[in-house]
């Protein structure tokens, strides 16, 4: 056990000689997808019995609901499921405790529900998530839209307010695309790979995962590698959330919406370059959108559209894209060792599952 | 009476007949105007309340006048037949509309009656009354989504604005 992972961490180190034999994009689906199912199936067998937790619900019309529900099992979803039907078409997010909770995620505690719409009195966090719904999805279609020969990574996605009037998505291209400067016909293509992945309706499925186990899903991708072992340190619980719409798994700051059904207009509105990062040329794509309960006339939406169109700067507090890899050497070897022990010790927590 | 274009067409020969006659349909539109100084919300037929909503602003129009004026004390007590409301038309309503110079009513249409006649109905309030309200409130949010966006979008020509002149 100790020497597979220490060989994973050798492969890591070694990742830049790995890219340019990089798998087919079909591979690494399946083999994020492995991994993610395996993981979500080992979290659910967690409660082999089945157990009570009494949920009380938060809401205009709500209070003094209480709803028996299956602890590790019921999400709030299928709390809004009990209500009625405009609960289930309308919720977002949930808030557990005052605590935001994604719709798919399963409740662990008997707790306060409230499920959060767009028309709440203060909808600022649930504006945030589906902004940063928004920017996964993008990243989701960016990822699939070019053909197997060309490389796309996905960089960290910078959290940008509503205000700023588009969301947007960090992208390394290809560095043959490096001359490739996309025509409006091509932005349209985009913006119907998205209109379809919004049509199938699908969910944003969480994970929350140990570090350990977001390695290996993003094991063939050294930038995001750094990226979760970054989140990991952040996080004061040591742990980073996956998502998983349809077949692309993501790497989320923050909670995100239920379903890309939500979405209603959507509108990939430019793609600009930002110039050579560590990874190659660096581009933002950004895009407008908004969800089916609150739709804009064509005369306002195309107003909106022609200010997303402009390169959104986002505002930085501290330096978010990755130091170069040549410079910071030590401190880097630093940070893999503390890693290593991290997964030697979550391996051995449970030896029967590797 | 109200004045319509059919009205005038035919020399004043076309009105609303309402009634047993001319005094039959003033002391109807008594009733209907004490019962809506009363319960401030009432529920009669389109004709009536049509009829009755010229007067019941006439009279707060009077009301304002002050109870120690001769001709709205004489309105008061023509117009309201129970005498225990005069007081509620001088203290309560033409205080409420002291801001006001007229549309001191509102009439809503709300489904022909079903088990007499099918007559048109319709709901007469004084404005500003306690009761729920007719129409649904508009809710008003600048956080939503789309507000926010706008939002944005009104500072950036402002300040466009601002920077070309």
């Amino acid at each position: 056990m100790a020497t597979r992972t220490v060989c994973r961490l050798l492969q890591r180190r070694y990742a830049s000689t790995a890219a340019a034999v990089r798998p087919p994009a079909a591979e690494v689906h399946s083999q994020r997808n492995a991994v993610f199912s395996r993981e979500q199936a080992r979290q659910r067998a967690l409660y082999p019995r089945i157990e009570k937790i009494e949920v009380s619900m938060q809401g205009p019309g709500l209070d003094g609901t209480m709803l028996i529900m299956n602890r590790g099992m019921s999400t709030p979803l299928s709390c809004a499921r009990h209500l009625t039907e405009y609960h289930v078409t309308s919720s977002v997010l949930a808030l557990v405790d005052g605590e935001l909770w994604p719709l798919h995620q399963p409740l662990t505690h008997s707790c306060s529900l409230t499920l959060l719409t767009f028309k709440d009195n203060d909808p600022t966090l649930v504006n945030q998530a589906y902004w940063r719904s928004c920017a996964a999805l993008l990243g989701q279609v960016l990822e699939n839209a070019f053909k197997d020969n060309y490389t796309v990574e996905l960089l960290s996605t910078p959290e940008v307010p509503v205000v700023s009037g588009a969301f947007c998505c960090d992208v390394a291209l290809d560095p043959q695309l490096d001359s490739w400067s996309p025509s409006e016909e091509s932005l349209r293509s985009l913006t119907r790979g998205a209109q379809q992945l919004i049509h199938q309706d699908l969910a944003w499925e969480p994970l929350e995962v140990a570090p350990s186990v977001a390695l290996e899903v993003f094991s063939h991708s050294r930038y995001k590698q750094e990226e979760v072992e970054q989140k990991a340190a952040q996080n004061p619980k040591g742990t980073v959330m996956l998502y998983r719409c349809g077949d692309h798994i993501l790497l989320s700051g923050g909670p995100l919406v239920a379903r890309t059904g939500l979405c209603s207009q959507y509108e990939v509105t430019a793609l600009h370059g930002l110039g050579q990062g560590p990874i190659g040329l660096q581009r933002r794509a950004q895009g407008l959108s908004l969800p089916l309960q609150l739709q804009a006339h064509h005369t306002v939406w195309r107003k909106l559209r022609q200010r997303a169109e402009k390169l959104v700067d986002v505002p930085r507090p501290e330096e978010v894209t990755p130091p170069p890899l040549s410079t910071s050497d030590q401190p880097d070897s630093q940070r893999f060792d503390t890693l290593g022990t991290t997964l030697l010790v979550s391996a051995t927590d449970r030896p029967s599952l590797l | 009476m109200r004045l319509t274009l059919q009205m005038l067409i035919s020399h004043g020969r076309v009105a609303r007949k309402m009634g047993l006659g001319p005094q039959s349909r003033i002391n109807m539109l008594r009733n209907i105007l004490t019962g809506l100084v009363r319960h401030e919300r009432i529920e009669t037929t389109l004709a009536r309340a049509d009829e009755v909503r010229f007067y019941a602003e006439k009279l707060v129009d009077y009301a304002k006048k002050g109870d120690t004026d001769e001709k709205a004390m004489k309105m008061a007590s023509f117009w309201l037949t129970e005498k225990d409301l005069v007081p509620k038309l001088f203290k309560v309503l033409a205080p409420r509309f002291e801001t006001q110079s007229n549309g001191y009513t509102r009439m809503a249409r709300i489904p022909n009656r079903q088990n007499l006649d099918r007559a048109k109905m319709a709901v007469l309030e004084y404005k500003g009354n306690p009761f729920p309200p007719l129409y649904p409130v508009k809710k008003e949010n600048e956080l939503t989504l789309i507000n926010q966006l706008l939002k944005g979008y009104r500072e950036e020509r402002a300040q466009q604005l601002a920077a070309k002149s």
